[in-house]
């Protein structure tokens, strides 16, 4: 590929600093909730890594013409979907669902690159097969939906509900962008809500019982509306100032369960109070328009499709992480991106930023 | 970038401007719920909420239900609970789980320390989930905790019931014991609703019927103090209470058993021929449940799994012994039924039977002269069986054993049952890769070679022959109560399958075994009651193949370990039959001598309280 020098130029320096910033915001909290001591003390230094690891593939996403990864994106998409089985046949278990493959010595999260590689399939397919003037039609779905469902269902079944759901939310939320006939959307959307109660008969006791202490968290305190009825309390304690960095009693007593991984904002929301979640949720804001801009900037459809693809997974998954954490959604396993420890989700989720930075600074390279 | 097909400027931005707007509309929506609720949590609940957090001030205890009481027939307790208390640690940034053990330490003094948890494990665990130190503590240490409770701050007392096994070692086996949950528990469906920490049932009764008798936990949210005391309950939800069983064991005649068996190892079965319900199932040497409270200590638990005689095994179930000539009626109904033989067939027995270059003994080597079927079941003629087993053939004969519930387990409502085995010649090929031997037909039809039972298994056989051919599943759960006393379920009699002989046959053998017990010269003589009421047969079933050369078998010292096995198996009355006995002394010699004086107790005692209590008798007539 030849050198451009406008690749410099271009550079997507507000969407850096943003990320950069809100992983920041995420370390020094992860460090508030490894306070304690014991083996989590070193978790913000881990966390750390990730993000050095994640900026590597960072780098390296947006080096390379994202026209050339959208080429290889079914490629892509196979070794996503390859490492998911993988995850069945050599993977390990941690609290009931197998979710983890060791991938030269580290453990590693096949699902959360699908997130990643389910968006790239889908821009590409869009991108080939452009639809007529009144937007697809349920005949030209079946592919892109057989897309989302193959890694849907294999997620499901590790099972990692939070994570299936966020691919559905992927497909939706593309298709309704890609553009949808009317009767199909209405065909689709019926289907959709027959399918809803037999789907509720597919999930797992403990996932039924999720849903269910969503509307009555005080009725179980001990089991399910541990984590909701925890939440709350340490989200409420923090007031309008909050209780101060390092200063959260729910965290550092350790009351929260799961509070550094899927539950991180509470100890947020607990240390800093109503003004720090108010700031965290316009970084996350100006995060998703800056994405939406990209989109809306890109002359190239792959550009759109990718970028946008990017920044609805990012919006789907603060809202849905921040309303779980806050009682106004079931509890299901999807992480507060940039903020929750995870080396898999941090990688993936730079790499994605990555591709962002990549269409971004690519905007004016088309034109004559 | 000529290799870069992508188009420039290749789509219309006019649709996408408009679904952008859209997608803006949904994502102020969005996050204009979040903030209204972080409003609303943060501002409006604020204080309520910050309050509930102050000084780490709530927390969920776990209230332990009361597991359900275990009941004999007739309603006699035999296991109950207790109160105990646990040691609990909750750690916290100031309180470090080592100091505290070490502080404990110091404080009891001479009482030593028994950690319930793994010392390694206590600091890497990653949040305040309350560790418990040690389970039911002694008064002494109770009362040393509480009065030193400002040095230990963190530490608290938590009422956990444990279960009191009132019969201890007689009803050990069957009813099982307690124990932590662990891992592959925890994550299988039969213990939804059980938490790490709970204790569970880790065999027999307790195992099987765990779900029900658990109950389900409760849980309380209390406030507590800079120290981790409770101060105030602000929300309880009650602890459900397990279901109560009620075992179809009879506790009297269990400990009769126990008692007649006394240290010998062996097993004991008393089954109602008429329902399949289990009045007595007992195995020797047994254990005390009660060590299993509070969870054992290794050494206790070493010496109980390393001991040489098995007191963990349940033998009635799961021990497997040849059935020696206790197989006999099978058969000689076998070959009744086929027509090979009828009651008044002859064989002449001089003390051996010699097939090809091999001569197969009788016990009786003097022989038993020219015998009938009648009197080689009562004198146990081996001699005549060889010859009823060589004309029927192995694999007729298994057929036949199957039939009369050997060779598979009876699905008693227990956990671990053992099947037993009865050889055929397809089964030989596929286990030892050699074909069958017609010498082994031999040896099979006295009850040895490769043939195992169960005593449980022999106790359904003989009820099966006394009650006119039905095969029941024995159960040892007769009923399901609710915590307040109300039958919640029974058990009815299930009938499993049916003697594939004619009424002639069974009535042929039954007087075959009526014989053996009240006639002059019958092996099982020592039975003889003055009612003459009890139709039984011996068996003596060899553990070591001695030399059958008399001169080398003399010369051959036997230890007990090799001793045969004695085994009794009867039923009683003869007319309309009420129980079914199988007793198994373990290396005790010659079944008449040592196994039938077992079964008479037990029978004499089912009689005699039967007479002694008519109310009883009535009331477990009606039960059924």
């Amino acid at each position: 590929m030849k050198f451009d020098r406008r690749l410099f130029a271009e550079f997507d320096w507000t969407l850096l600093i943003l990320v950069l910033l809100i992983s920041c915001i995420g370390l020094l909290n992860i460090y508030s909730t490894g306070f304690m001591g014991d083996f989590l003390q070193n978790l913000y230094l881990r966390q750390a890594q990730w993000i050095a690891i994640g900026l590597v593939f960072m780098v390296a996403a947006f080096s390379v013409d994202y026209r050339l990864v959208g080429r290889r994106a079914y490629i892509i998409y196979g070794i996503s979907v390859l490492l998911l089985l993988a995850v069945f046949l050599f993977g390990y278990a941690t609290r009931g669902s197998q979710r983890w493959i060791l991938l030269g010595g580290f453990s590693f999260q096949p699902s959360e690159l699908m997130k990643l590689t389910v968006i790239l399939a889908l821009a590409k397919y869009f991108e080939d097969h452009r639809a007529g003037g009144n937007g697809y039609r349920l005949r030209e779905l079946v592919v892109p939906a057989l897309i989302a469902l193959v890694p849907f269902l294999l997620i499901l079944k590790q099972p990692d509900l939070g994570t299936a759901l966020i691919i559905a939310f992927i497909f939706v939320s593309m298709v309704f962008f890609v553009g949808i006939e009317k009767k199909s959307l209405l065909i689709a959307a019926t289907g959709g809500l027959v399918f809803l109660p037999i789907g509720w008969f597919l999930l797992r006791d403990y996932q039924k019982e999720r849903i269910m202490t969503l509307f009555r968290p005080e009725q179980d305190p001990l089991g399910s509306g541990y984590h909701i009825i925890q939440s709350m309390i340490a989200v409420g304690s923090g007031g309008i100032f909050g209780k101060g960095f390092l200063k959260g009693t729910q965290t550092q007593l350790k009351f929260l369960p799961e509070q550094q991984t899927d539950f991180v904002f509470s100890v947020f929301a607990e240390e800093w109070g109503f003004f720090g979640c108010l700031l965290l949720l316009t970084m996350f804001l100006a995060l998703v328009l800056w994405g939406l801009k990209i989109s809306l900037h890109s002359r190239n459809l792959l550009g759109t499709l990718i970028s946008y693809g990017i920044t609805i997974l990012i919006f789907w998954e603060v809202v849905i992480n921040i309303g779980m954490v806050l009682g106004l959604l079931p509890v299901v396993g999807i992480p507060l991106p940039f903020l929750s420890y995870g080396g898999s989700a941090m990688v993936v989720l730079m790499t994605a930023v990555g591709l962002l930075m990549n269409v971004s600074m690519r905007r004016f390279l088309f034109q004559p | 970038m000529a290799e870069i097909h992508g188009r420039i400027d290749d789509h219309d931005p006019a649709p996408f401007r408009e679904r952008f707007r859209i997608i803006f509309v949904i994502i102020a929506i969005a996050m204009a719920v979040l903030v209204i609720r972080l409003w609303y949590l943060q501002i409006i609940r604020g204080d309520e909420l910050r309050q509930r957090s102050e000084n780490n001030s709530v927390r969920l205890r776990k209230i332990h239900p009361a597991r359900g009481l275990i009941k004999d027939r007739y309603g006699t307790v035999l296991v109950d609970n207790q109160p105990a208390f646990d040691l609990i640690f909750v750690p916290n940034r100031t309180r470090e789980a080592g100091e505290v053990i070490r502080k404990l330490a110091t404080l009891y003094g001479e009482q030593s320390l028994s950690l319930a948890v793994d010392p390694a494990t206590i600091n890497k665990s990653s949040y305040a989930a309350p560790l418990r130190l040690e389970k039911a503590i002694t008064m002494e240490k109770l009362a040393i905790v509480e009065t030193h409770s400002l040095e230990l701050p963190g530490v608290l007392v938590d009422v956990a019931p444990i279960r009191q096994y009132l019969r201890g070692a007689s009803l050990a086996h069957l009813i099982g014991y307690m124990g932590e949950i662990n891992q592959d528990e925890l994550a299988a469906d039969a213990y939804t609703g059980a938490s790490a920490g709970d204790d569970v049932g880790k065999a027999g009764i307790e195992k099987y019927l765990d779900a029900y008798l658990r109950g389900r936990n409760g849980a309380e949210q209390v406030e507590v103090n800079a120290l981790g005391r409770a101060t105030k309950v602000l929300g309880q939800i009650a602890p459900v209470p397990g279901y109560n069983v009620v075992l179809t064991i009879d506790a009297e005649l269990q400990q009769v058993a126990v008692d007649a068996l006394g240290d010998r190892a062996g097993a004991v079965v008393v089954m109602d021929t008429r329902t399949g319900e289990i009045l007595a199932l007992a195995s020797s040497p047994s254990f005390d449940p009660n060590l299993f409270n509070g969870g054992i200590s290794h050494e206790e638990w070493n010496k109980l799994a390393q001991n040489a005689r098995h007191p963990m095994e349940n033998r009635a179930i799961s021990g497997q012994y040849p059935p020696g000539s206790t197989y006999k009626p099978v058969v000689a109904a076998a070959a009744l039924q086929e027509g090979l033989i009828t009651p008044e067939t002859k064989v002449l027995c001089t003390g051996g039977y010699t097939l090809g270059s091999r001569t197969y003994r009788c016990w009786q080597k003097r022989g038993h002269g020219t015998v009938n079927l009648h009197r080689a079941l009562v004198e146990s003629c081996d001699v005549y069986f060889y010859t009823l087993g060589k004309l029927v053939g192995v694999d007729r004969l298994a057929w036949y054993a199957g039939r009369c519930g050997l060779g598979a387990p009876t699905g008693v409502d227990l956990p671990r049952e053992k099947g037993g085995l009865v050889p055929t010649k397809t089964w030989k090929l596929a286990k030892c890769k050699e074909p069958w031997q017609i010498g082994e037909t031999i040896s099979t039809s006295i009850g040895q070679g490769f043939n195992l039972v169960t005593p449980l298994q022999l106790a359904r056989t003989y009820s099966a022959l006394a009650n006119g051919g039905v095969l029941w599943r024995p159960r040892i759960i007769k009923a399901l109560e609710t915590p307040d006393g109300r039958v919640f379920k029974m058990f009815a009699p299930e009938k499993t399958g049916v003697l594939p002989v004619s009424p002639q046959v069974l009535e042929t053998v039954r007087h075959g075994l009526w014989g053996v017990v009240n006639e002059r010269g019958g092996t099982g003589y020592a039975l003889k009651r003055k009612e003459q009421d009890v139709c039984g047969k011996t068996g003596t079933s060899q553990v070591f193949g001695l030399p059958q050369n008399e001169r080398a078998r003399r010369a051959t010292r036997i230890t007990r370990r090799l001793q045969d096995h004695a085994l009794f198996a009867c039923f009683a009355p003869c007319k309309n039959p009420e129980i079914a006995v199988a007793v198994i002394a373990e290396h005790a010699g010659h079944g008449g001598a040592a196994a039938a004086p077992v079964a008479r107790k037990i029978i004499d005692a089912y009689f005699a309280r039967k007479k002694a209590a008519p109310m009883v008798a009535a009331a477990q007539g009606a039960g059924r």
